[in-house]
């Protein structure tokens, strides 16, 4: 029997012909595939229920043979950080409050602006080369694809697909996954006598933090000539003959400004798989920009056409790689949310003004 | 027409991969040998290439695959492609032998098995899918394969009743 028979290749091309003609189709949206979709995770749902009630104990008998010394190791350092966490949660509290005062006063947006749908993840991902996780709530409960999808942490991913009651989520990882963000950095009060029109970042000065503290000093002074008395200038002559009280006054003015420097750069965020950190391109490497460093904030940018609101937190540059030519900088970003442990997300029915349906 | 749909494997294809895809999204999920997905709706359809024939393992493969890219959200296709690619591939198993020992399929299906999961960056990247290619996949691969090969042991059997094929003879050599 030859490996390659007409039959055979025929055979061959029909089934990849068709598999090209089904991933056409899908990529460019069908409703009918959608359809058969949410039907198919109907149907399969039952065997789900069944097989992760079978599979329950040999489950947890493989996570404990495996997963034991590693819990015991995080939870010694969890309780580390709630003890380091304790004394910060107060004034952190009182901050959150500051700012949303804050904020209210300036209008300018929050996340509190926005409704949220709170889910639990149902099930992760099956393939080695996807990296997203499925929800317990859909169309429903007013999930839309492209929405943002967070946790307590940070930003966690977007939801890819939608059903009634289930959705899919695309994490930050995903190769596939882009999303404008900020990187924010504070520098250390640097003392100065004049507000600058313009900081290095860029930025307004209005954007710019600004502590001031103004001490006068004012002194008198007052003459008071007498007519008749001795001068050994002999200007008495002149002096009007009645009584001239004479007052001037000088104030002298010492401003202290203190400015906290804040770096503003824009970039793409882009997953790179599991094992590997997503990273911000299109940063530009000058110095009339600020410099990027090790530890610096990144956050959702907003914008438009971002479908992400502004202003989640994403993680903390980790590494800083610096590039040839016009490319400019390229930032490792290490996750504030850990994907590795997921529990409950949050989807922020947040949708881009560019893509609100009017009327 | 219902007829030969009642008539056809499928009606015995698609419960065996409807338990299997249940497998798959729950304990499969948890379980990663060396932080590694077991892919055992992969392994059913080069199983059922190294019983059926690169043909029927195909084809096989191709229904299968479709199923799984419903139940996981993948483009509708795209693992139709690659399991249907497993299962041909596992098939030859067929080809190069008259009588097919139990290991000489556990290693065509691990073949296929490997062929079909290193596809699958190949067929996201032509799908437009930027950096589809990771650098585990020189772990992926073996470790997949491997547990392919393990799993062939039952699958093969179950592939053949999938199927509808005749238990091949075994016979012991006389001397």
């Amino acid at each position: 029997m030859a490996i390659y028979s007409a039959g055979r290749r025929r055979t061959m091309i029909i089934l990849l012909l068709s598999s090209i003609l089904l991933i056409t189709l899908d990529l460019r949206g069908n409703a009918v595939f959608n359809a058969a979709r949410s039907g198919f995770g109907y149907a399969l749902r039952p065997f789900e229920i069944a097989g992760d009630v079978i599979t329950r104990p040999a489950e947890r008998a493989w996570r404990g043979m495996t997963e034991y010394d590693d819990l015991l190791a995080k939870n010694e350092q969890l309780q580390r950080q709630v003890d380091a966490q304790r004394s910060a949660e107060i004034a952190a509290e009182n901050a959150l409050a500051e700012n949303r005062d804050l904020r209210a006063q300036l209008n300018l947006e929050s996340l509190a602006d926005y409704d949220k749908v709170t889910a639990s993840i149902i099930g992760l991902s099956p393939s080695n080369f996807d990296q997203q996780v499925e929800i317990d709530s859909g169309s429903l409960a007013g999930i839309r694809v492209g929405m943002p999808v967070v946790n307590d942490a940070g930003l966690v991913g977007k939801i890819t697909r939608v059903a009634p009651q289930t959705s899919i989520v695309m994490l930050v990882t995903h190769p596939s996954y882009h999303v404008p963000v900020k990187v924010v950095a504070e520098v250390l009060p640097t003392p100065s006598t004049t507000v600058p029109a313009s900081v290095p970042s860029g930025l307004a000065v209005e954007d710019v933090t600004t502590t001031s503290s103004t001490s006068s000093t004012t002194s008198s002074t007052t003459s008071t000539t007498v007519p008749g008395s001795g001068s050994a200038s002999g200007s008495a002559a002149n002096t009007p003959s009645n009584t001239t009280s004479t007052t001037s006054s000088s104030t002298s003015t010492t401003t202290t400004t203190v400015v906290i420097e804040v770096t503003r750069e824009t970039g793409a965020l882009n997953g790179f798989g599991a094992e590997r950190l997503p990273r911000v391109r299109f940063i530009a490497d000058s110095p009339l920009f600020g410099v990027v460093v090790e530890g610096d904030a990144v956050l959702t940018a907003g914008g438009s056409e971002s479908l992400a609101p502004p202003n989640i937190p994403i993680g903390r540059v980790a590494n800083v790689m610096r590039r040839l030519g016009i490319e400019g900088l390229e930032l490792e970003v290490e996750l504030s949310a850990d994907l590795d442990h997921l529990a409950f997300l949050t989807v922020i029915l947040y949708q881009p003004s560019t893509e609100l349906v009017t009327g | 027409m219902i007829g030969g749909i009642l008539n056809s494997s499928l009606t015995r294809i698609v419960p065996i991969a409807m338990i299997l895809l249940a497998l798959q999204k729950t304990l499969l999920e948890e379980m990663r040998p060396f932080g590694v997905i077991v892919q055992i709706v992969l392994a059913f359809a080069a199983s059922a290439g190294a019983a059926g024939g690169p043909e029927r393992g195909a084809l096989t493969g191709f229904t299968v695959g479709l199923m799984y890219d419903l139940a996981v959200g993948t483009p509708l296709g795209s693992s139709g492609i690659t399991m249907g690619l497993a299962g041909y591939v596992a098939g030859w198993v067929d080809l190069v032998r008259i009588e097919t020992t139990w290991w000489m399929a556990a290693a065509f299906v691990a073949l296929g098995a490997a062929v079909g999961e290193a596809g699958v960056p190949v067929v996201r990247r032509f799908i437009g899918e930027e950096d589809a290619f990771v650098p585990e996949m020189a772990k992926i691969v073996p470790v997949v394969a491997v547990s392919a090969a393990i799993a062939s042991i039952a699958l093969v059997p179950i592939g053949r009743w999938s199927l509808k094929l005749a238990r091949p003879e075994w016979k012991m050599p006389n001397d």
